[in-house]
């Protein structure tokens, strides 16, 4: 018989450390990623991708922390928080974006929001 | 180490690698391969072939299931595949559609 | 200590800012800056410009490309559009930035390895010299070593540069 994991609460997923998966992982509730997937993430809750978990993947979720190394894009409606550990590829999107310094990051970043008229204002670049 | 949990409201597709237990209390297609134990919850939907040391189902699987071990279906498991084990148990409340073979 | 500039909050310049240095930027700059210490862009200033220097810090509003040797850092309530590109980059939450981030070694670890690779460069050559008096081919190749002891006169010039020594003859 299986033993439950500790980490099993109510939507709380885990894809363990010694997991891998190849292929998309979706839902609602939260994702916490210690192993390693390829594919397509899209979860509803938080994403949290622990350090020593790998995705090579597009992400999609409500809000994301990166400890790990990430190779795609990141969405998130709510935050995304690149950790000190982090090695992150690709570009950054989410309502407000934090980076520790630390974090090895090659990426772009295009939040939303008004320059000051001197400086272009609206749109600009 | 801390073992792999598929959440209800959590769906996985494609292949599914681990050496630790895997519990699915959401919905997986595809396959999937562990050294240790899996178990199947009620309300869990598994479309897939699955490899593990054991088995527990309380949940529904469609796919064939091979158990180094033993595999257990509990009240209100559907089972519809073939299994190939050690050891395997059918509670009264189970539904079970498919071949056995226990010779491994 | 006093080597920090300052462009205070009621000044408009409009030019290049270079040297040495630390310097924070309180009022408008359009133009270029890179100094060798550390910038900081304060809460209300206006930068229209790309911008190195040891480590960047902002706080108010920049239009222009942050560069790096150690550190960019943008603090809550930064406005950056532009890229960032360091060794190491710091973004806060309430940081916004619309642009591409590189984290990277530092020009100056960049230079070590080069300088490394160019002290490697010099050993193929005088392997392939050596080849060459072998094949009896290209002997002036094999001068600026075997020529080292002899005569004087004939060797500086083709120490430096045999090639170019000769072609000189030449004409």
């Amino acid at each position: 018989m299986a033993r439950a994991s500790s980490a099993s609460q109510g939507n709380s997923a885990v894809l363990g450390k010694g997991t891998r998966l190849r292929g998309r992982i979706g839902g609602d509730g939260d994702l916490r990623v210690e192993g390693s997937i390829a594919g397509e993430v899209a979860v509803k809750g938080q994403l949290v991708l622990a350090e020593g978990g790998e995705i090579v993947a597009d992400v999609q979720a409500g809000s994301v922390v990166v400890e790990g190394a990430l190779e795609g894009d990141i969405t998130a409606t709510d935050a995304v928080a690149i950790r000190a550990s982090a090695r992150v590829s690709g570009a950054l999107k989410g309502s407000s974006i934090s980076i520790e310094e630390g974090a090895s990051v090659s990426g772009r970043i295009e939040a939303e929001f008004d320059m000051p008229p001197e400086l272009g204002g609206k749109g600009s670049r | 180490m801390a073992g792999t949990v598929i959440a209800q409201g959590i769906t996985i597709e494609g292949e599914l690698t681990s050496d630790d237990d895997v519990l699915i209390q959401g919905t997986l297609r595809g396959k999937l391969v562990t050294k240790e134990s899996v178990s199947i919850e009620n309300g869990a939907t598994v479309e897939a072939d699955i490899a593990a040391s054991s088995l527990s189902v309380g949940g529904q699987i469609r796919g064939n299931v091979t158990a180094k071990d033993r595999v257990d279906l509990m009240p209100g498991a559907r089972l519809i595949g073939d299994v190939k084990a050690s050891r395997l148990t059918i509670a009264d409340g189970a539904s079970f559609k498919g071949n056995v073979d226990m010779d491994v | 200590m006093a080597d920090v500039t300052v462009v205070g909050s009621g000044i408009f310049l409009r030019g290049s800012i270079q040297g040495d240095g630390d310097l924070e930027i309180r009022g408008r700059v359009e133009g270029d800056i890179g100094v060798a210490g550390e910038v900081t862009i304060a809460d209300g200033a206006l930068v229209k410009a790309d911008i190195s220097g040891r480590r960047i810090t902002v706080r108010g509003a920049v239009a222009g490309n942050l560069t790096g040797e150690e550190a960019v850092r943008l603090e809550g309530g930064a406005r950056v559009v532009g890229d960032l590109r360091a060794a190491a980059i710091g973004i806060a939450e309430g940081a916004l930035l619309r642009g591409n981030v590189q984290t990277e070694k530092p020009a100056s670890q960049k230079a070590a390895a080069r300088s490394g690779a160019r002290a490697e460069r010099p050993a193929p050559a005088r392997a392939e010299t050596r080849k060459a008096a072998n094949n009896g081919a290209a002997r002036r190749g094999a001068a600026a070593e075997e020529r080292a002891a002899p005569p004087p006169p004939v060797v500086p010039a083709l120490k430096k540069g045999a090639r170019a020594a000769l072609r000189k003859r030449a004409r």
